[in-house]
C-alpha cells in the first residue's frame, strides 16, 4: 500500500504517490540513458533490480551504504547522464572530514533552487521576517550550510553579511592538543561577528552552536542580539536540550531560536518543526520529504527502532540531481512521527554519538 | 523503614545562582550493590559559564555573617535538609560510595565541625604579619586578601569529609561552585543546600553536576581551582599556578625503634582508618628489621576484621561492586611480580545483598626501591618493604603523610626539610589523624590568599569613631 506524497517530484510538482515517487526516481537513477555513472556501474552488483524491487521508502534499505565511496570518485560519476552534459552545477561540497578523508557530492542547481524554496517556505512557517539583513556566520565551504544560508537573504529581500569559518582547522588544532589555538581562532571569528552586529542592522544571525555559545560570553554582543535581531538559526552542529533553554529562556528571551540539521551527504539540511510546544525541550526535526528523508535504527542491529525510542540517524537523498540512501550518520536521535504524507520519520534531540558511548567524538567550533 | 527513598528514586538537580535546574540529562548514581540510588542531572557548558560569571559579580558577605552561616549549616547538615534525614542521607552516601557506615557517621560529624570552625581553621593560616581588616592595620603593613573571587572545586566520592575543605574557602569570601562526582554527588548536594538554607545566597555557592568532557571549563573559567584526582590528572594540571592538584596520597609509616610489634595497631590503623579509601590511608610500611614478621603479623591484625555490608553499624571495609571489586584484584595480582601477597587467598568477599568487600591485603617486597611501594588501591592494600639508614629517605619520599616511628632525630630532621612528604606524623600517630587547622595537605589558604602591602598618609581611624555603614574598599573593588 502507499500512502500519498504532498509534494514531490523529479522535474515538476505533481501530487505522486509513494510507490509512484520511488519507482519514477529508480527509472530515473537506474536506466542506461539517465542514470549516472556511479550507479549506473553498480548497479550489476546489487542483489537485486532497483527498478522491479524498490518501490517504497522502506526498500531503500535494500540498498548498500556506498558514502565511504565518495572519498575518492571522480565528482562528474555522480551526475546523471540525464542532464545531456547540461547540468547547472553550483560546485563541489564535503562532508565534515572528522572520520577520515572528506566525502564530496555535486550540488546542482535545479536541486538548489527547489531546497532553498522549501527552506524559505518553512521560515515564514517560523516567523523569520522578510526584509531583514542576515550575519551568516559558517564555512563558505567546502561544506553546504553556508552557501546554502548565503543564498536566503537574497531571496527574502535582505543583505547578506558574512562571516567566514575553518571549522576543519579548529578541529586539528584540538586534535593535535593545540588548544590555545583554536581558542584564539575562535575568538577571531567573534570579533569579526561583534563588527557587524553592532554596526549594522542584522535582523536574522545564523550560527553554529558552539559559536552562539561564545558569542554569550561578551554582554555587548548579548544585547545587540537582543535588540536587533528577530531569528537566531543554529545549524552546522549539535545544541543539547538544556543550552538551547538556556539560550532561548535566559539569554535570548526576545529573539526566536530556530533550528536546523542536516548534512553535506544529503544537499541540505531538515528544519525545526513549527509547533514544538513552549517549555519543551525538545527539538524535533522534519525533513524535505520526499528528497531528503531520515530513519532512526539500532546501532548494533541496524533495524528501525520504535517511535519514541533514540537510535542512530540513518538519511536519505532522491532527488533528480543525486541518490544517496542509506548513509548512516554518527548521531542519535529519538525517532518522532513525520508530518502526515511525509515519508520517512522526523528526529528529535539529535546529539553525537559520544554523548550515550564514550568514544571520542571531536566536535569544535562546528 | 527506608523503603520509601528508594522506589521513589530522588533527582539530584544542579543547584545554580538562579535556583536549582533540572536538565534534560541525567545519570544514574548507581549503589555498590547495582541498585539506582538517584538520578544526577547533568548541565552543559554553557550553564557551567553563566554560574561561575554570576558567581564572580556576586559580593561576598561580610566576614563575620560568613562564618556564623557556616556554623548554622554544618548543624543543619545533621538534622533535615530538603526532606532527608541525616539517617537517610548516610544510608545513601554509604550504599553509593562503599564507605563503611561508621565512617559516613564520623564524616558527617566532621563535616559540621569543620563548618562551625572554618573560619577559625582559615586563620591559623594567616600569616603572623598580615591583618585581615585594612583599617586595623598599621600606616604601612600586609592585609590580607583573596587572590581571586571564584573558587571552582572538582570534587572526589571516595570519601564523604573530603568536602569540608572547601567549606574555608566560603570562609574566605570566595564564591564556590562544586561540581560533584558522580558515584557520591549526595553529600556536596546536601552541604551545598544546606549552606542556602543558612544564609549563603545562591550566588555564592552553587553544585554544578557535569559530564567529564566539561569538566576543564571549571578550571579555565573560575580564577582558581581545586582538582582531585592520580597521576594522570596531576601531570594535566600540575604546572597550573591556578590549579591546587590533590594527587595520589602515598602516604607511609616507618618502623625503626626495634619494637616493631609495639606498632602493630598504628599501622593497622593507618591503613583501614577512615575507611581504608582516603589519601591518608598508609598504603606502604618501611621495616628496619624483620620485615616479613611485620608483614605476617599486619596481615594476621588486618585478617581479623569481619567482612560485612558497609550500611552495617560495624563495618569496617570499603565496598565495591562486584566488577570492580574483581578489577581491582585482578589489578592487584597484575602487579605483583616477585612479591609475595601474604594475606589471602581470597580477596574479594561477595555480598549476599549484591557488591563486594575487598579484604585486606599485605604484600611483602624485598627491598625499599621496589616500584609498587608507589601502588595505591582503594581499598587496605599495603605493601611492606625491608628498609634501613643506608637505603636514606627516597623511598619515603612522594608521600602525602608519613608516619616515622624512630627515636633518630637526624633522620627525623632530614624527614621534616625533604620537601615531598607534605605531612610527618613522629610516633604512634597514624597516618589517617587530621583536624581542622591541621590540615593534610597545607592549608587551603595558602593557594587563595595572600598578602597585599597596603601604606598610606591617612592616620588610622580609631574603631569607635568610624561610621557603621562604612564600605569595606576591599569588597568594593569587587565591582570591577
Amino acid at each position: 500500500m502507499s500512502k500519498a506524497v504532498a509534494t514531490a517530484d523529479l522535474d515538476t510538482d505533481r501530487n505522486w504517490t509513494e510507490s509512484e515517487f520511488i519507482s519514477a526516481a529508480m527509472e530515473w537513477h537506474f536506466s542506461p540513458a539517465t542514470g549516472s555513472p556511479f550507479w549506473l556501474e553498480r548497479a550489476g552488483s546489487l542483489e537485486f533490480d532497483p527498478r522491479r524491487d524498490v518501490r517504497t521508502h522502506a526498500d531503500l534499505r535494500l540498498f548498500p551504504n556506498v558514502v565511504n565511496e565518495l572519498r575518492e570518485i571522480p565528482l562528474e560519476d555522480l551526475i546523471p547522464r540525464g542532464y545531456h552534459g547540461q547540468a547547472d552545477v553550483i560546485g563541489s561540497y564535503d562532508s565534515g572530514g572528522t572520520t577520515g578523508a572528506p566525502k564530496r557530492v555535486a550540488l546542482l542547481a535545479d536541486w538548489f533552487e527547489r531546497s532553498l524554496a522549501w527552506k524559505s517556505g518553512r521560515m515564514d512557517e517560523l516567523g523569520f521576517p522578510t526584509g531583514a539583513n542576515w550575519l551568516t556566520v559558517a564555512p563558505s565551504g567546502p561544506h553546504i550550510f553556508g552557501r546554502l544560508m548565503a543564498e536566503l537573504p537574497r531571496m527574502r529581500g535582505g543583505i547578506g553579511f558574512t562571516v567566514d569559518l575553518d571549522p576543519r582547522w579548529v578541529r586539528k588544532c584540538l586534535s593535535e592538543g593545540r588548544a590555545q589555538e583554536a581558542e584564539r581562532y575562535a575568538e577571531h571569528v567573534v570579533d569579526q561577528v561583534a563588527s557587524i552586529l553592532i554596526q549594522q542592522d542584522i535582523g536574522v544571525l545564523v550560527a553554529t552552536p558552539p559559536l552562539l555559545e561564545r558569542m554569550t560570553a561578551r554582554d555587548e554582543l548579548i544585547d545587540a542580539i537582543n535588540t536587533k535581531v528577530k531569528v537566531i538559526m543554529w545549524g552546522g552542529a549539535h545544541m543539547d536540550p538544556d543550552t538551547r533553554y538556556i539560550l532561548q529562556h535566559e539569554i535570548f528571551p526576545n529573539v526566536a531560536l530556530r533550528g536546523q540539521y542536516g548534512s553535506t551527504m544529503i544537499l541540505g539540511g531538515s528544519m525545526e518543526r513549527a509547533t514544538s510546544e513552549p517549555g519543551d525541550r525538545s527539538c524535533v526535526f522534519d525533513s524535505f520529504s520526499p528528497y531528503t528523508t531520515f530513519s532512526v535504527v539500532d546501532p548494533v542491529s541496524h533495524l528501525d527502532v520504535a517511535e519514541g525510542a533514540r537510535g542512530q540517524v540513518v538519511m536519505h537523498h532522491l532527488s533528480k540531481s543525486l541518490l544517496l540512501p542509506n548513509n548512516l550518520e554518527r548521531d542519535m536521535a529519538t525517532r518522532v512521527a513525520a508530518p502526515p504524507g511525509a515519508l520517512g520519520v522526523s528526529v528529535a534531540d539529535v546529539a553525537p554519538v559520544s554523548m550515550f558511548e564514550d568514544s571520542t567524538v571531536i566536535e569544535g567550533v562546528y | 523503614m527506608t523503603s520509601l527513598l528508594w522506589t521513589d528514586t530522588r533527582q539530584l538537580d544542579a543547584l545554580g545562582a538562579s535556583g536549582p535546574f533540572r536538565a534534560s540529562r541525567s545519570v544514574p548514581v548507581v549503589g555498590v550493590d547495582g541498585t539506582t540510588l538517584a538520578h544526577l542531572s547533568l548541565v552543559p557548558k554553557l550553564y557551567i559559564k553563566r554560574n561561575l560569571d554570576a558567581l564572580r559579580r556576586a559580593h561576598p558577605m561580610p566576614a563575620q555573617e560568613r562564618a556564623q552561616c557556616l556554623a548554622a549549616a554544618g548543624e543543619l547538615f545533621l538534622g533535615e535538609v530538603d526532606g532527608v534525614s541525616l539517617r537517610e542521607h548516610e544510608l545513601a552516601v554509604c550504599r553509593a560510595s562503599g564507605v563503611a557506615m561508621p565512617v559516613v557517621r564520623r564524616a558527617s560529624l566532621s563535616i559540621a565541625e569543620s563548618a562551625r570552625v572554618a573560619e577559625e581553621s582559615v586563620q591559623q593560616a594567616r600569616p603572623a604579619g598580615a591583618v585581615n581588616d585594612w583599617r586595623s592595620g598599621a600606616a604601612a603593613g600586609t592585609v590580607w586578601v583573596r587572590k581571586g573571587e571564584v573558587f571552582a572545586v572538582l570534587a572526589p566520592g571516595n570519601h564523604p569529609a573530603t568536602h569540608t575543605i572547601w567549606l574555608e574557602a566560603l570562609a574566605m569570601g570566595y564564591r564556590v561552585a562544586v561540581r560533584p562526582s558522580r558515584r557520591e554527588p549526595f553529600t556536596p548536594h546536601r552541604l551545598v543546600s544546606a549552606l542556602r538554607q543558612s544564609g549563603f545566597g545562591t550566588d555564592q555557592v552553587v553544585l554544578l553536576p557535569t559530564d567529564h568532557d566539561v569538566a576543564d571549563v571549571f578550571v579555565r573559567e573560575a580564577d582558581l581551582a581545586m582538582v582531585y584526582g592520580g597521576d594522570e590528572v596531576a601531570a594535566r594540571y600540575g604546572a597550573r599556578a591556578d590549579t591546587l592538584v590533590q594527587g595520589p596520597g602515598r602516604s607511609k609509616v616507618l618502623l625503626a625503634d626495634g619494637n616493631h610489634e609495639q606498632h602493630i595497631g598504628t599501622v593497622v590503623d593507618s591503613v583501614i582508618g577512615h575507611g581504608a579509601t582516603a589519601c591518608v590511608n598508609a598504603s606502604a610500611v618501611f621495616v628496619n628489621g624483620d620485615a616479613a614478621g611485620v608483614a605476617a603479623e599486619i596481615a594476621r591484625s588486618l585478617s581479623k576484621i569481619p567482612v560485612r555490608p558497609p550500611e552495617a553499624d560495624d563495618a569496617v571495609l570499603p565496598a565495591f561492586g562486584i566488577d570492580q571489586a574483581r578489577a581491582l584484584e585482578k589489578h592487584l595480582r597484575s602487579r605483583l611480580g616477585d612479591a609475595k601477597l601474604v594475606s589471602g587467598p581470597d580477596l574479594v568477599a561477595e555480598l549476599p545483598g549484591g557488591g563486594a568487600v575487598l579484604r585486606p591485603a599485605v604484600v611483602l617486597l624485598d627491598r625499599a626501591d621496589a616500584p609498587q611501594v608507589n601502588i595505591e588501591l582503594p581499598f587496605p592494600c599495603v605493601w611492606v618493604a625491608p628498609w634501613s639508614l643506608d637505603v636514606g629517605v627516597d623511598p619515603l619520599r612522594n608521600t602525602l603523610t608519613l608516619t616515622a616511628i624512630t627515636p633518630d632525630e637526624a633522620l627525623l630532621s632530614r624527614l621534616i626539610e625533604e620537601p615531598s612528604i607534605r605531612n610527618l606524623h613522629i610516633g604512634d600517630q597514624p597516618t589517617y589523624l587530621m583536624r581542622p587547622g591541621l590540615p593534610h595537605d597545607g592549608h587551603l589558604a595558602e593557594f587563595l590568599m595572600r598578602s597585599k602591602t597596603v601604606m598610606r598618609d591617612l592616620p588610622v581611624v580609631p574603631e569607635q569613631l568610624r561610621p557603621k555603614d562604612m564600605p569595606c574598599l576591599i569588597a568594593k573593588t569587587n565591582n570591577g
